[in-house]
């Protein structure tokens, strides 16, 4: 992955000692590679007088690719205009070789799952793969075999069946990846797939994510929790305030973001006894607030205490864990950072 | 024992070609509306009057004596006016939540990034409104001039009054398509069908109830084109050679229905978007 930001940024980028391991390229130039999937060259989206992003040239390489910044700061904008959904201001962007806006051929090698939901509740999950696989060109049993295999695939079969109405966070999230997936795209696009996602439902689609990469697919997905990406990929683009800010390599990023504790909120069915079992034995947690069903833990070693977390859900001896959301405070204080 | 590969298969099947996903959108919801028994229930009710004119058409060629039931060019045309309120119904019920019900669930998102464009989401959804639309319309009229020379036994109402054909299927289409674009656009205002319903109700009544009104103290029809509904009457009035009912130029009226789907079209190129940006 190249930077080509405007040159301010890139100049802090590297400045601050940042992640950047692909080949820097003269500013506002992108330098293309034979294997990049995304270009965008000088692109930028304005909504009136709001920039939703600025001036952006990147060439995002095959592969997982993680597009990481707090909210706000132009993950969802780059999401659309990467996926044809809004037209760019100014600049062009390019995936797979061609301009993507008004090019719906292009959208044949593309999955999309939007952060939103977006269903038809009374539907079942087979159903709805099944009526949007169609959209693909495909007949009825050409349909009914790619949605099964999809939901397959985000194991999801069992509920495939059930209506969405019925679904949890997880499923919903899983079957939006299935939809996405269901027609064999060489490039899968996952704005937010993991929000309010419980642990275990995390883990299994961190580990689909890998396999889909393993498997040959290019993948770019967006979160704002650097360990989530983390552990999908290591190679990453940091966004914030419209601009790329740096990109490659997620360890040096994470060294900097561990110097800044971490505050993870956990919903969960008895958030004392949680409390009880953070603090015992290992140091991983600084501070803790109880919220209504929650508790809201502050972390300086964000991977062993998600490691931790991810066993106690899987035992079942804490009761149900909900939901596990991290606020970007921290984040923000890294991309502050290389901003300076 | 066989140990099978769990991991990912790509696809290796076909694929069909940009610019045919209308007829997916299209299919998927004219299916849905059929299987409403409901909704096919009024669909069999609204071909209620083709069946009495079926009749009125046989007893005519049958029984001499019956000739005061013989239909002429105008019985077609008041067909067709006595199925402007099925037109009105069906387009309320299938039409109001076209778009505003994928708009409530954020489904435009997920189909514009498929291989779908616009144009092609919106002529689906027409298509929907048209074919049922023309089922009570278009089709029991031209029936309606099979049967008719199938129980003469002959052409000669067909070549008397050739004009026929092109007025049933211009006045049905006009018809059809007024009613399409305009709740389709409408639908594509609100994520609320039945707010866009009671928008199409109202719409049409209140332009209905102004003519009457201005009628009433202007003592002439010259402001018929406020009304909707009227426009279309003075219109296919004239495509069925017959004289105008109100005082308002013919051109006027159709100027004002050809206003009307300019404005809908315009509304649903800004309205049916994957993503809404409010600036």
């Amino acid at each position: 992955m190249s930077s080509t930001d405007t040159a301010s940024t890139a100049g802090t980028a590297s400045s601050a000692s940042t992640p950047s391991t692909g080949p820097a390229s003269t500013a506002g130039t992108p330098s293309p590679r034979s294997t990049s999937v995304i270009s965008a060259d000088h692109l930028s989206k304005w909504y009136g007088q709001v920039i939703g992003l600025n001036d952006v040239s990147v060439n995002v390489p095959a592969g997982v690719t993680g597009l990481l910044g707090p909210n706000g700061a132009g993950k969802s904008t780059f999401m659309k205009l990467i996926t044809g959904q809004l037209k760019p201001s100014k600049g062009v962007v390019k995936v797979l070789g061609e301009p993507i806006w008004g090019n719906p051929g292009l959208y044949f090698r593309i999955g999309f799952c939007p952060e939103q939901d977006a269903f038809y509740e009374r539907m079942t999950g087979l159903e709805w793969v099944r009526a949007l696989v169609r959209l693909n060109g495909l007949g009825d049993k050409e349909a009914d075999a790619a949605a099964t295999r999809a939901l397959t695939a985000v194991d999801l079969m069992e509920a495939a069946n059930k209506k969405i109405g019925a679904y949890s966070k997880g499923m919903r999230q899983r079957v939006k990846m299935a939809q996405a997936l269901v027609h064999d795209p060489q490039l899968l696009i996952l704005d937010e797939p993991l929000s309010g996602m419980d642990p275990i439902g995390r883990r299994k689609t961190i580990r689909l994510i890998r396999e889909w990469g393993r498997s040959g697919k290019s993948i770019v997905v967006s979160s704002h929790i650097l360990h989530e990406i983390e552990s999908m990929t290591s190679n990453i683009l940091l966004i914030n305030n419209g601009r790329i800010l740096a990109e490659g390599d997620v360890h040096q990023i994470r060294e900097l973001i561990d110097e800044h504790p971490h505050t993870i909120y956990v919903r969960a069915e008895d958030p004392r006894r949680l409390a009880r079992e953070f603090l015992g034995g290992v140091d991983d947690v600084r501070s803790m607030k109880f919220e209504p069903n929650a508790v809201v833990v502050e972390t300086g070693k964000p991977d062993a205490f998600y490691a931790r977390l991810t066993e106690m859900a899987a035992s079942g001896e804490f009761g149900a864990i909900d939901e596990v959301t991290s606020p970007d405070d921290n984040l923000q204080a890294v991309f502050q950072y290389l901003v300076k | 024992m066989p140990i099978h590969d769990q991991s990912y298969r790509h696809y290796g099947g076909g694929r069909g070609v940009p610019g045919r996903s209308w007829a997916v959108i299209a299919w998927a919801g004219i299916r849905s509306f059929m299987r409403k028994r409901a909704f096919m229930g009024l669909m069999l009710f609204a071909l209620s009057p083709f069946v009495v004119r079926a009749v009125q058409f046989w007893i005519a060629s049958q029984y001499p004596q019956a000739s005061v039931l013989a239909p002429g060019p105008e019985t077609f045309r008041q067909f067709l006016e006595q199925q402007d309120f099925f037109v009105f119904v069906i387009t309320i019920w299938i039409g109001s939540g076209l778009i505003a019900n994928d708009r409530r669930a954020n489904a435009l998102q997920i189909y514009l990034s498929k291989p779908l464009m616009r144009t092609e989401y919106i002529a689906g959804k027409l298509a929907i409104l048209f074919v049922f639309l023309s089922l009570v319309t278009l089709a029991p009229a031209l029936l309606l001039l099979l049967l008719k020379i199938a129980f003469d036994g002959n052409f000669a109402f067909l070549k008397n009054n050739l004009f026929l054909i092109p007025a049933i299927v211009v006045g049905s289409l006009l018809q059809v398509m007024l009613a399409s674009f305009t709740m389709l656009a409408l639908s594509s205002l609100s994520k609320s069908a039945r707010f866009v319903g009671i928008m199409y109700v109202g719409i049409t009544f209140f332009t209905t109830a102004m003519f009457g009104a201005l009628y009433a103290i202007t003592g002439t029809s010259r402001v018929s084109w406020i009304s909707v509904g009227a426009n279309i009457t003075q219109v296919v009035d004239v495509v069925f050679r017959l004289k105008p009912r109100y005082a308002t130029p013919w051109q006027v009226s159709l100027l004002v229905i050809i206003a009307l789907i300019v404005v809908s079209i315009s509304i649903l190129e800004r309205r049916v978007r994957g993503v809404e940006v409010v600036t």
